[in-house]
C-alpha cells in the first residue's frame, strides 16, 4: 500500500503538467474554438530556453543565439523563459491561428499540427535530438506522512499548477475580459454586437495558455529531462483531461489531471508485478488516455460544446477525376524511366516517394473526399506492416495474398476507429485518432514482446519465381522491387479513380458537404463513413506493407505518430483533394526524392522537417487547395485565356465569402 | 434636420454571395424616435439590420451614423460607436448570470444607469445570480434589452423581439422601450412580426416585401389603414382582386 | 381525415419536446397523394420542427405513417428510401457538386455493393442522366445541370433542392419554406410548379406535397388544405378560403388588434 501511495505521488509530477497543458487547451478552445495540438510543443520551447541558459548561458533564439557570458541565476533564466512563452503565444496567435479563425475545422487542425511539427523540428535543430538535463527550480526532498516518505517536489509542483489554474479560473469568472471570453465562446456574434473584439480576447488567451504550459513543462522537465518528443506528445493525455472536463470546467481539469497522472504512475508500478502479462508491460499507460477519450466521446458525444464562429470558409473543391489513357501512359512511362535510369539512394528515394504518394492518397480519400480528419494513418500503415511480418515469417503466407490480407487488417482497424466518427467530427475526431495512433505506437510498435528491438523481419516477396526483394548483394535498391511498388501504386490509383468517379465518390462528397442533406437524400451517412475509413486505411495499409518490404523488416521508427503527421503535412501541402496532390505529396514526402536531393546535393536533410512544417502552415493559411489545386487553377486560367483570346479574368483565388446565414427558427 | 438623424441608410442593398436580399432601402431614425420595419418573412428585414451593424457588407448604398459613413468598420467597432443590435436569438449567453451580463454591458461602472434600466425591467432585480439559460423567454428578452440599454446606445436595433414570446409579454415590454428611448433620446429600429403591437408604439412604419419597400408612413396612418398593410403582406394580387378601388402606395 | 386506402403521409399526435419546451404539441395532419397541403404559422410556431420530426431529424412522440406503415423508428435515410422526401429552408445543396451530381447523389444507391460495382462494373456514359433531366425538367432548370450548386442564385438553389427531393421518385414531398427569398414573379412561377408536381406533370397522380411557407399568397393560392400552427399547436385546418376569413388565423399572423387599454 505504501509503495502505491509513493507511486501515486510521483505521478503528480505528470499530473501537474497535465494541469498546465489542459488548462491552456481549455482557455484557447473557449477563446478561439481551436484545439491547439501544438500546446505541448509550445510549452516545451520556453523550458528549453530556460534549460539552455542554465546549462551554458546561451539565449537560444529560433535563428541565432545570444551568449550572455555567464550562466544567469535560476530566477533570471526562468523569467527569460516566461518572456519567451509570452512572445511565442503572441506569434502563434497573430501569425498562425488568427488567419484561420474562420477557416474549416480541418484547416485549423492542420495548422496546429503544423505548428507542432515546426516547433518540434526547430527544437531538434536548435537544441539537439537528445535528452538534456534541466535544473530543478523546486527543492528536492521528502515529506513524511504517517510514516510514509513522499516526494515533496511533485506535491509542490501540483500545488503551484493548481494555484495557477485557479488564477485562470478567477480571470474567467471575475474580470470583464474573462467573462467576455466565456460569452464569446458561447455566442461570438452576440459578443461582437456588444463591442468586444474576439481577436484581442483570443490573443490574451493564447499568451496565458503558453505561459501556463511553459511553467508546467519547466517544472516537470527537472524530473524527466527534456527531449523533443516527450513533451510535444503530452498534449494527448492533456486532451483526454480536457474532454473529461467537457472543455468547460477548469476545476475538473485539475482533478482529472491529478487522477490521470497518479493512475498512470501506478500502472507503471503494476506492470512490473509478476502476475502482469508480459505482452502488456510496455505502453500500457498510454492506453489509458485513449480509453478515456473513447469513453468520454461515446458517452458525451454530441453534447460536448462546440464553438461556432462568425463565418465559414469552405473546404477546397474536388474535381472529379477521369481515367484517361494518354496521361496514364505518360505517367507510367515517366515512372518506369525514372526508376530505370537511377540507382542506389536516388532510386530508393523515388520508390519511397511512390509509397508516400499512397499514404497521401489515403488522406485524399478520407479527408479530401469524405471530409473526415484522421491523424492515425501512419498507425494504420504500421499495423499492416506489423501483420505482414507476422504472416510472412510465422505463417508463410505467399506474396500478393499476404499484402492484400494485411491491407484488409488495416482496413478493419480503420473501420474500428471510424466508430467514434458516427457521433463526432472535426477536431474531436482528430483527438480520438491521435490518441489511437499514440496508443498503437506505444503499445504495439514499441512493445518489445511484440516488436523485438532488432525489428520484425519481413520475408522478401517473390512472384512466379521472380525475386522482388529490395536488395541483393551490394545492390540496395533493386529495380524489380521498385517496379513492383509502381505496379501496386498504379493499381491503387486506378481503384481510387474508379471509386472517386463513381457513385461511391459522389456519396462521399455529399457527406462531406452536408451530412443532414445527405441523410435526407437517402444516403446512409454512417455506412458511408465506414466505407471511407475502410478504403482509406486499406490504401494506407498497403503502403505500410511496402514500407516494410522496402526495409526488409518492420521498425517502429517508420510508423511513429510524427511520421504519420509529417505525411499529413505533405498531403495537405500537395493538395488534399486530388490524385495529383497525392503525387506532389509523394515527391515532397519524408525520405522521398526531394528529401534525398536536399540531403545529397544541398546537405539540408536536417532542415527537412522544419521546412515541411513551415510549408504546411503557409499552405493551410494562404492556399488551402494545395500545390496541385493551385496549379490546376492556373492551368484552367491559361486555357480560358487562350480560348477567349486574352479577355479572361484573373485566376480565382480561394474565396472567403460567407455562406448565407439564414436565421434558423425552432 | 440632418443634425437630428442618428442613423440613416441611403439606397442600401445587402445580401449574400452577391445576391441582394434587400435593395434600395432608404431609412432614417432620429433621437427618441421609434421606426418599425415590417414585412413577411424573407422580405429582407433581418438582412437590413445586419447590414446596419456591419455583419453583412452592403452591396450598394451606405449606412451613416450621425452623418458619418460607417465605411468598412468592423461590427465590434460599430457597436462601440453606439449602434447596438439585439438579434433575433436575443444575443444573450445562457452560461452567464444576469449580473455578468450587466457587467459586460456597462462600459464603466455606472450604478445610476443600471438602477434606471432595472427600474424599467424590475423582474431582473430578483434574478441577479441566475444563469440566463435557466430563465423564461420573457425574462431573457428583458435581459437582452436591458443589457443593450445599459451601454447607453445612440441607436437600438431590435430584431423580432416577440419570437417565441406570448403577445402579452411583448405588450408590456414595448411601451417600456419606447419610454426609455424618448427619455434618453435613443433612436430605435424595430423589426416585429406583430404588426399591431409594433405600430402601436412606433412613430413611423416601413413595410418591406420581396426585398423592397412597398409601403411607408406614419404609424398612426398605417394603423388606421390596416387593409393597406394587409395587402402589402399578403401580396398585391389578392388585394387587387378583392379591393379594386384601392391602390398601393409604393 | 380518414382515407380508407390510408395512402400518403399521416401523423398522429406528433409531439416534440426540447427540454421543457413543447415545440410541437399533438399535431395530427395528413397529406394524400396528389394533394397540396399548406402548413403555415408565425415565426417560431414549430413548422420546421414538424418537418424535422417527420423526416427523422428530431426525436418525437406520436405516430408517423407512410402509406399506412409506421416509419417513426426509421433512420432519416431509410425514410427517404421509403418515399418520404424533403427540402431544407436554406437549400442545403451539396455546394461543391454540380446540379446533376446533386440529383444523382439522391437518386443513386451507395454502399458496399456500390463499391464493388464502381470498381469492377461496366460504366455507361451518362448513367442516370434521364433521372436528372426529368427531375430538372419539373422545375424548369435543365440548362443549369452542369453548374456548381453554390454558383446558382438563391431562387435556383431552392428549385434544385426540390428537384433533388424528387429525383428517384417519392410518395410525399415536404417543402420547407421553398419560396422564402424569391421575388414575387419567381414565387408565382414556383406556385405553378408545385401544382404541376402534385398533378404528376400531366401523367396522372403525383406525390402529395406539404408546403410550408410565409408567403401567404403562395400558400393560399396553391393549397387544397391549409393547416395553421401557433405555439406548436394546430389551431386551424381547412380550405384556403376559410383560412383567409378565419379570425384566429388572421390574429396569429398579424397579431390581434391591440386593445386601447394596452396601448
Amino acid at each position: 500500500m505504501q509503495t502505491y501511495l509513493q507511486f501515486a505521488v510521483l505521478g503528480l509530477g505528470l499530473g501537474a503538467i497535465y494541469i498546465g497543458l489542459g488548462t491552456g487547451l481549455l482557455l484557447v478552445h473557449r477563446a478561439t474554438g481551436i484545439i491547439n495540438f501544438a500546446q505541448g510543443a509550445m510549452a516545451m520551447w520556453g523550458a528549453y530556453v530556460f534549460a539552455q541558459l542554465r546549462l551554458d548561458g546561451t539565449l537560444m533564439l529560433p535563428i541565432g543565439s545570444i551568449d550572455l557570458g555567464r550562466r544567469p541565476t535560476v530566477a533570471v533564466a526562468a523569467l527569460i523563459g516566461l518572456v519567451t512563452a509570452v512572445l511565442l503565444g503572441l506569434v502563434a496567435h497573430y501569425l498562425v491561428f488568427r488567419p484561420v479563425r474562420n477557416a474549416p475545422v480541418l484547416a485549423q487542425v492542420v495548422v496546429s499540427v503544423a505548428l507542432m511539427i515546426t516547433i518540434q523540428a526547430l527544437v531538434v535543430l536548435r537544441f539537439g535530438p537528445n535528452n538534456i538535463k534541466v535544473d530543478s527550480i523546486l527543492p528536492e526532498g521528502s515529506w513524511s506522512l504517517a510514516g510514509i516518505e513522499l516526494s515533496s517536489r511533485e506535491i509542490l509542483m501540483t500545488l503551484i499548477m493548481a494555484a495557477l489554474s485557479a488564477v485562470v479560473w478567477a480571470y474567467m469568472r471575475f474580470t470583464r475580459a474573462g467573462v467576455a471570453t466565456r460569452a464569446a465562446s458561447e455566442n461570438e456574434r452576440a459578443a461582437v454586437l456588444m463591442g468586444f473584439s474576439p481577436d484581442r480576447l483570443a490573443a490574451v488567451a493564447q499568451v496565458i495558455a503558453s505561459v501556463l504550459g511553459t511553467v508546467a513543462v519547466t517544472l516537470g522537465s527537472a524530473l524527466t529531462g527534456l527531449n523533443p518528443e516527450n513533451y510535444t506528445l503530452l498534449v494527448v493525455p492533456a486532451l483526454a483531461v480536457l474532454l473529461v472536463a467537457r472543455m468547460e470546467s477548469i476545476g475538473i481539469v485539475v482533478v482529472a489531471a491529478i487522477v490521470l497522472g497518479a493512475f498512470q504512475s501506478i500502472i507503471g508500478l503494476l506492470v512490473t508485478k509478476p502476475w502482469w502479462p508480459v505482452w502488456a508491460q510496455s505502453g500500457f499507460d498510454q492506453i489509458i488516455p485513449f480509453a478515456v477519450v473513447m469513453v468520454i466521446l461515446f458517452v458525451l458525444g454530441r453534447r460536448l460544446p462546440s464553438r461556432g464562429s462568425l463565418q465559414t470558409v469552405r473546404l477546397p473543391d474536388v474535381v472529379i477525376p477521369r481515367l484517361r489513357l494518354v496521361p496514364a501512359v505518360v505517367l507510367a512511362v515517366v515512372g518506369v524511366a525514372a526508376l530505370a535510369l537511377t540507382s542506389g539512394s536516388y532510386r530508393f528515394g523515388i520508390t519511397t516517394s511512390i509509397i508516400v504518394m499512397l499514404l497521401a492518397l489515403s488522406y485524399v480519400v478520407l479527408t479530401g473526399y469524405l471530409g473526415q480528419i484522421s491523424l492515425a494513418q501512419g498507425a494504420f500503415a504500421g499495423a499492416a506492416g506489423f501483420t505482414l511480418s507476422k504472416v510472412t515469417s510465422n505463417l508463410g503466407v505467399p506474396f500478393p495474398l499476404s499484402v492484400i490480407l494485411c491491407g484488409l487488417v488495416a482496413s478493419a482497424l480503420g473501420m474500428l476507429v471510424a466508430l467514434p466518427a458516427f457521433r463526432i467530427r472535426g477536431a474531436q475526431l482528430a483527438i480520438v485518432t491521435i490518441a489511437a495512433a499514440l496508443a498503437i505506437e506505444r503499445f504495439v510498435f514499441n512493445n518489445y514482446s511484440l516488436t523485438p528491438p532488432e525489428g520484425n523481419p519481413i520475408a522478401a516477396a517473390t512472384l512466379f519465381g521472380i525475386n522482388l526483394s529490395v536488395r541483393e548483394g551490394r545492390d540496395l535498391s533493386r529495380l524489380s522491387f521498385s517496379l513492383m511498388v509502381l505496379v501496386i501504386a498504379a493499381l491503387l490509383v486506378w481503384m481510387f479513380i474508379r471509386l472517386a468517379s463513381g457513385d461511391t465518390g459522389r456519396a462521399f462528397l455529399a457527406v462531406r458537404a452536408n451530412e443532414r442533406a445527405a441523410a435526407s437524400s437517402g444516403i446512409n451517412v454512417r455506412m458511408t463513413k465506414l466505407i471511407g475509413f475502410g478504403i482509406s486505411a486499406f490504401i494506407a495499409g498497403i503502403a505500410g506493407c511496402l514500407i516494410g518490404l522496402s526495409r526488409g523488416q518492420l521498425s517502429a521508427e517508420s510508423f511513429t505518430v510524427f511520421a504519420g503527421l509529417q505525411v499529413l503535412a505533405v498531403a495537405y501541402l500537395g493538395g488534399i483533394t486530388s490524385v495529383g496532390g497525392a503525387m506532389v505529396a509523394g515527391v515532397l514526402g519524408p525520405l522521398g526524392i526531394v528529401y534525398v536531393l536536399l540531403r545529397g546535393v544541398f546537405d539540408l536533410g536536417a532542415y527537412y522537417p522544419l521546412i515541411s512544417g513551415l510549408g504546411l502552415i503557409l499552405t493551410a493559411i494562404l492556399n488551402p487547395v494545395g500545390v496541385a489545386g493551385a496549379t490546376r487553377e492556373q492551368v484552367a486560367w491559361v486555357r480560358r485565356r487562350l480560348s477567349r483570346g486574352g479577355t479572361a479574368e484573373p485566376p480565382p483565388v480561394a474565396d472567403a465569402t460567407p455562406k448565407p446565414k439564414e436565421p434558423s427558427h425552432v | 434636420m440632418p443634425d437630428d438623424v442618428l442613423l440613416e441608410t441611403r439606397d442600401l442593398a445587402a445580401g449574400y454571395n452577391g445576391v441582394p436580399a434587400v435593395r434600395g432601402l432608404t431609412l432614417s431614425v432620429g433621437p427618441g424616435e421609434v421606426v418599425a420595419l415590417l414585412g413577411p418573412n424573407g422580405a429582407g428585414k433581418t438582412t437590413s439590420l445586419l447590414a446596419m451593424v456591419g455583419l453583412v457588407a452592403p452591396l450598394a448604398g451606405e449606412v451613416r451614423v450621425r452623418g458619418e459613413p460607417l465605411g468598412r468598420r468592423k461590427p465590434h467597432q460599430i457597436a462601440r460607436v453606439g449602434v447596438l443590435l439585439v438579434p433575433d436569438d436575443r444575443g444573450i449567453f445562457f452560461g452567464l448570470t444576469v449580473r455578468e451580463h450587466l457587467r459586460l454591458a456597462g462600459r464603466k461602472n455606472d450604478p445610476s444607469r443600471e438602477a434606471q434600466v432595472l427600474d424599467s425591467f424590475p423582474v431582473l432585480r430578483g434574478l441577479d445570480g441566475r444563469k440566463a439559460g435557466l430563465m423564461s423567454g420573457g425574462e431573457q428578452q428583458m435581459l437582452a434589452i436591458a443589457k443593450a440599454l445599459l451601454a447607453r446606445p445612440k441607436v437600438l436595433i431590435i430584431d423580432e423581439m416577440s419570437l417565441g414570446l406570448a403577445p402579452k409579454i411583448v405588450q408590456e415590454m414595448l411601451p417600456a422601450i419606447r419610454d426609455l428611448a424618448r427619455a434618453d433620446g435613443i433612436g430605435v429600429v424595430l423589426v416585429e412580426q406583430h404588426i399591431e403591437l409594433a405600430l402601436s408604439i412606433a412613430d413611423r412604419g416601413v413595410i418591406l416585401n420581396h426585398g423592397r419597400v412597398v409601403l411607408r408612413g406614419a404609424a398612426s396612418d398605417l394603423l388606421r389603414d390596416r387593409h393597406l398593410v394587409e395587402a402589402a403582406y399578403f401580396g398585391a394580387e389578392e388585394f387587387a382582386s378583392e379591393n379594386d378601388d384601392k391602390t398601393l402606395a409604393v | 381525415m380518414s382515407d380508407p386506402a390510408g395512402r400518403g403521409l399521416e401523423t398522429r399526435s406528433l409531439t416534440v419536446r426540447y427540454g421543457g419546451l413543447v415545440a410541437n404539441s399533438e399535431v395530427s395532419i395528413s397529406v394524400r397523394p396528389g394533394q397540396v397541403v399548406g402548413l403555415i404559422g408565425p415565426n417560431g410556431a414549430g413548422k420546421t420542427t414538424f418537418v424535422d420530426a417527420v423526416t427523422g431529424f428530431t426525436r418525437c412522440e406520436g405516430e408517423i405513417l407512410l402509406d399506412g406503415v409506421r416509419i417513426d423508428a426509421l433512420a432519416p435515410h431509410l425514410r427517404r428510401g421509403s418515399g418520404l422526401s424533403r427540402t431544407w429552408q436554406s437549400g442545403e445543396l451539396f455546394g461543391n457538386l454540380s446540379v446533376a451530381e446533386n440529383l444523382l447523389a439522391a437518386a443513386r444507391k451507395s454502399g458496399w455493393a456500390t463499391v464493388v460495382r464502381d470498381l469492377f462494373g461496366r460504366r455507361r456514359a451518362g448513367a442516370g442522366r434521364d433521372v436528372v433531366d426529368s427531375a430538372l425538367a419539373v422545375v424548369g432548370l435543365e440548362d443549369v445541370a452542369d453548374t456548381l450548386a453554390r454558383d446558382l442564385t438563391l431562387g435556383q438553389q431552392k428549385l434544385v433542392g426540390v428537384a433533388r427531393a424528387l429525383a428517384g421518385g417519392c410518395e410525399v414531398l415536404l417543402l420547407d419554406e421553398p419560396a422564402a427569398g424569391l421575388d414575387s414573379m419567381e414565387s408565382q412561377a414556383f406556385a405553378a410548379r408545385v401544382r404541376s408536381i402534385a398533378e404528376g406533370n400531366g401523367s396522372g397522380q403525383g406525390p402529395g406535397i406539404l408546403l410550408i411557407d410565409h408567403d401567404m399568397s403562395l400558400v393560399l393560392g396553391v393549397c387544397d388544405v391549409v393547416n395553421v400552427l401557433e405555439f406548436g399547436k394546430l389551431i386551424f385546418s381547412g380550405t384556403p378560403a376559410e383560412a383567409r376569413t378565419d379570425p384566429t388565423v388572421v390574429a396569429a399572423y398579424l397579431g390581434a388588434p391591440v386593445e386601447a387599454s394596452h396601448a
